[in-house]
């Protein structure tokens, strides 16, 4: 382990660098605290990987979620925010600092930001790991691209799932979209998704589950088995790739039992959004209750600035100046 | 030493503006296959990384051979351009 030394010490450290961290980041470098950023991905995290955006306020067109993510992180950085990239592995609390095992090494904070999000959770079924990257993918505004003019399964029934459905009818020539119970997804977009529907583009099997991820001797993804769960006939559907969509697995392996979560595994807070350990905040997907949206994220990383402030040395409650 | 570096990107991934960032950070100048705009170099990018994905980055040394870092990953991209 590594002594606490002054280049290993910030004032506060923002675990993630999504849309709650940035925007917390633009109110702790605003007032002049000293803030690293820890990102193990890419900066905007979900968001920068989402084709668009559409129910952010402030822009009545939406906007690409690239741009968003893009937007956030200018606007932290020109206020000082460091984003450095490495991956938290272990938090402990040592009273005044709390000490964070990373990649980069160990390093120090006064206050804590938990803003580590979410990632794509996987389907669990045979030849999904076979075919990772080779047919089978988690990000459309990556990998959509090698599918011009083919035929895709997309499995999921909530919104990530029908918007990258939509998405990739830039590319694909059909969309095959595998829907385990029902559409979660809101009417806004399943209105958008009907339209795709009524032109041919996209097929939606509802009750229907995704069982296995078949290739061909060559190693290409050739087809989807599933099940009907309501007449528990098998289905099979000919395809070129796979993109899963079906809900997001909570990034808190780190906290390795020191902070409190639910039974979701999302971290627990109060109504300051500090988690069970004094001085370490918490906002955005990785907050238990969060409503997974940008939005939300943005404000909550706002309120966790606001709230931590007192919490760092040589500066007053900013709220108390209000 | 690193003798050039091509990369495969497309307009959309958000991995592919890291990548051209860090190696401008380390002050190296690339090539770029806009997929988008190159559909007919799929097949290329395919062959060279085995992945149907991108951000796909080739580094070839003065020797000519050549180093394949598929996606945002710098624990494989740091070591090839040193």
């Amino acid at each position: 382990m590594e002594k606490r030394t002054k280049e290993n010490s910030h004032t506060v450290i923002m675990i993630g660098a999504g849309p709650a961290a940035l925007s917390a980041a633009v109110y702790t470098t605003r007032e002049d605290i000293e803030t690293l950023l820890l990102e193990k991905g890419v900066p905007g995290g979900l968001a920068a990987v989402t084709d668009w955006v559409d129910n952010y306020p402030g822009f009545p067109d939406g906007l690409a979620g690239l741009e968003l993510a893009g937007n956030l992180q200018k606007q932290a950085e020109r206020f000082g925010a460091v984003i450095d990239f490495g991956e938290v592995t272990a938090l402990h609390d040592e009273g005044e600092w709390k000490h964070l095992e990373t990649t980069l090494g160990d390093l120090y904070a006064r206050v804590v930001l938990v803003a580590t999000g979410s990632d794509y959770k996987k389907l669990g079924i045979p030849g999904e790991a076979e075919y990772y990257a080779r047919g089978v993918h988690y990000c459309a505004t990556c990998d959509g691209a090698f599918y011009r003019d083919k035929r895709l399964v997309v499995v999921g029934g909530g919104n990530s799932a029908v918007q990258e459905a939509m998405f990739l009818t830039r590319f694909a020539s059909h969309i095959d979209l595998m829907v385990r119970s029902r559409m979660r997804a809101s009417d806004v977009l399943q209105k958008e998704l009907q339209k795709f529907v009524d032109k041919g583009k996209i097929t939606v099997h509802l009750a229907t589950t995704t069982d296995e991820i078949i290739g061909d001797k060559d190693g290409k993804v050739v087809q989807v088995k599933g099940t009907d769960t309501k007449t528990g006939n098998e289905v099979k559907i000919d395809t070129d790739g796979v993109f899963v969509f079906v809900g997001l697995k909570p990034n808190s392996e780190f906290a390795g039992g020191q902070l409190e979560t639910d039974e979701l595994g999302l971290i627990k807070t109060d109504e300051n959004l500090m988690s069970s350990m004094n001085g370490v905040f918490v906002a955005g997907d990785i907050r238990s209750h969060a409503t997974m949206q940008i939005a939300s994220a943005v404000g909550e990383g706002a309120t966790a600035a606001l709230k931590s402030a007192n919490t760092s040395e040589g500066h007053v409650d900013v709220m108390e100046e209000v | 030493m690193v003798k050039n570096i091509t990369i495969f990107t497309t307009k959309t991934c958000a991995y592919c503006p890291m990548v051209k960032k860090y190696l401008a950070s380390k002050g190296l100048s690339y090539d770029e296959v806009n997929l988008d705009e190159e559909p007919q170099r799929q097949q290329e990018a395919l062959a060279i990384s085995g992945a149907l994905t991108v951000p796909v980055t080739v580094v070839t040394r003065q020797d000519d051979s050549q180093e394949v870092v598929v996606g945002y990953n710098l624990a494989k991209l740091a070591p090839a351009i040193a």
